[in-house]
């Protein structure tokens, strides 16, 4: 056991495309290292799911000793090794969940398979000990974006989730159409800084569903409108298209998520994913939690994206309630949260 | 010298444990869904059935393919971290030569083939001589039409091995100089009596070059036309 901090557990994660490995004691964070393949898929626009699964060959064993030399800890002291079993790209699941379950044999210790969506639930308590449940708590990235309602650790009902493309994805799909490159979230984020939200009203999906997210619309009305733009040649400087752009997405994101605080009457709301890494949506969640009273807790941009440690705490609360994965345990691709 | 051999290249896997040339418990199981729910459970079972601790692991031989890509990878990442615990050496083992090796028998030259889908195998010739095999050329990856030429123009009699029950029979037909026969899949056995060799004479691979043997680049579709070069904001993107 670690010192004060709980049980140690080293998590492993690679479901899409970076290859992360943590060391928490409990909900303190030892270590967070991980292995980006940015660059690897830029030149694509997006993940290869070959060239993910080869890169996360490469990068396990590495990363898995550095994270244990960063934390301190030799590997005889950790008290569990956990590892995402889904939702994710198989070929890239099946790399970490089978490093760890054989490390974990090998060393004669529990190996637990946590949900990745769990996982980036969790995150926030690596910096935020205030954050508990009740929470409603907002998850979006490039593969996925769900509100999700957790009355108690280890229950977790989903309230609304998108019905046609995820946050990030809309986020990596206008970028790439506006000739801004992969990822498009960061790039959209910073395009924005020099520009004004409110030059062009694009539609938001705020329509009957209460906690449903929809992005094909905003979609399509950018595609329209910046052909239609560029046909007259007024073609709006880019700044202001892309914070446009971003105040919609942003718009939807909000709005969605304090309906369910409504619906819920919860007074905490927490957020994870690599959208939430955005900094625009990190200010109008802050602003609009102050204003209704309510505790916002959102980690800091680094684990807000793909990371071991959100894994290993996670398994730290699965460890606790007595949770173990057998030695026959298989990754789930499908796997699904709430 | 104990060691733990690992085989994971086709719709079987296997694994072996063994000590000095003697086979102590061997577990085996045909499942074309993926390999990783069986892996270490056979493991842990192989090492029940002799008695084992995971600290008596000398070494870890592990087939590095070809054949297909996530039961590989499941192969190797689980070889790597049962390495990585013990501060074991890992022995890198080719399918091609687990199959040649099994069917060296007789005086034929021996074509073993390995499914690496896509409508794709992978192939090594090799010569059969006392006590084990040569190769004869390198490992290629090649369509059955491919397959089936090469059988054709080769004056020599053949002897081709493993899973040439999944390609039609056209792929054969008429080849008179071709005789089909065992074993279909490779074996963890042969893994651990090649790996138990290499052993011997030190032949381990490092960690950081131990990864599947692929034989093809990625398959990336670049999209181009969703990827513009900034044309409404010239140097957006830079
Ligand atoms: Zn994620």
């Amino acid at each position: 056991m670690g010192d004060g901090g709980g049980p140690v557990v080293l998590g492993i994660e690679t479901s899409c495309d970076e290859t992360a490995v943590g060391v928490v004691a409990g909900s303190l964070l030892l270590s967070s290292v991980l292995s980006s393949q940015v660059e690897a898929h830029a030149r694509f626009g997006g993940v290869v799911p070959e060239v993910a699964a080869r890169a996360h060959v490469e990068a396990i064993r590495p990363l898995v000793h550095d994270a244990l030399r960063q934390a301190g800890i030799h590997q005889t002291q950790v008290d569990a090794i956990a590892a995402t079993r889904g939702p994710g790209l198989v070929g890239s699941l099946v790399v970490g969940f089978g490093f760890a379950k054989a490390f974990a044999w090998t060393l004669d210790k529990p190996f637990l398979g946590i949900d990745h969506m769990e996982g980036h639930l969790f995150a926030p308590r690596l910096e935020h000990p205030g954050y508990q449940p009740p929470a409603v708590v907002l998850l979006a990235s490039g593969g996925h974006s769900q509100i999700i309602h957790v009355p108690e650790w280890g229950r977790y009902t989903e309230m609304g989730r998108t019905i046609d493309d995820a946050a990030g994805e809309a986020f990596d799909k206008l970028a790439r159409f506006m000739g801004l490159g992969y990822p498009g979230g960061p790039a959209i984020d910073r395009a924005a800084a020099s520009g004004d939200p409110t030059a062009i009203t694009f539609p938001r999906a705020l329509g009957d569903r209460p906690f449903d997210l929809s992005f094909s619309g905003l979609k399509t009305s950018v595609t329209t409108y910046l052909a239609k733009a560029a046909r007259a040649d007024m073609v709006p400087p880019l700044g202001d298209v892309a914070a446009s752009i971003q105040e919609a997405i942003v718009d939807v994101l909000v709005e969605k998520t304090f309906n369910a605080v409504d619906a819920t009457g919860v007074g905490r709301v927490a957020g994870g994913g690599g959208v939430l890494a955005n900094t625009r949506l990190r200010r109008r969640l802050a602003e609009v939690a102050a204003d209704r009273g309510v505790e916002l807790f959102l980690p800091s941009p680094a684990l807000c994206t793909d990371n071991g440690a959100m894994i290993a705490a996670a398994a730290c609360f699965h460890l606790g309630d007595g949770s173990r994965s057998g030695w026959d345990a298989d990754v789930d691709p499908g796997l699904r949260l709430g | 010298m104990r060691i733990l051999a690992i085989e994971t290249a086709t719709p079987a896997s296997s694994v072996a444990i063994g000590e000095d040339g003697r086979l102590a418990a061997m577990a085996v199981e045909v499942d074309a869904r993926g390999h990783l729910g069986f892996l270490t459970a056979a493991i842990d079972f192989c090492f029940a059935q002799a008695g084992w601790s995971p600290r008596d692991i000398d070494a870890v031989a592990i087939d590095i393919g070809p054949g297909r890509y996530t039961g590989l990878r499941a192969g190797v990442a689980t070889a790597q971290g049962i390495a990585a615990a013990v501060g074991a050496p890992l022995i890198t083992v080719s399918s091609l030569v687990v199959l040649a090796l099994r069917a060296a028998t007789g005086r034929r030259r021996i074509r073993p083939i390995v499914d690496v889908r896509r409508g794709q195998i992978a192939t090594q010739p090799f010569q059969p001589v006392p006590g084990g095999v040569v190769s004869d050329g390198q490992p290629e990856v090649m369509s059955p039409d491919d397959l089936r030429g090469l059988l054709e123009v080769d004056p020599e009699d053949t002897l081709v091995v493993g899973d040439w029950e999944s390609l039609s029979e056209a792929t054969f037909r008429g080849l008179h100089r071709a005789k089909r026969g065992r074993p279909r899949y490779p074996g963890a056995d042969v893994v651990l009596e090649i790996g138990e060799i290499k052993a011997a004479r030190d032949d381990v691979t490092p960690p950081e070059r131990v990864r599947p043997l692929y034989l093809r680049e990625p398959d990336a579709r670049i999209n181009w036309t969703d990827i513009r070069g900034g044309g409404l904001w010239p140097g957006a993107g830079s």
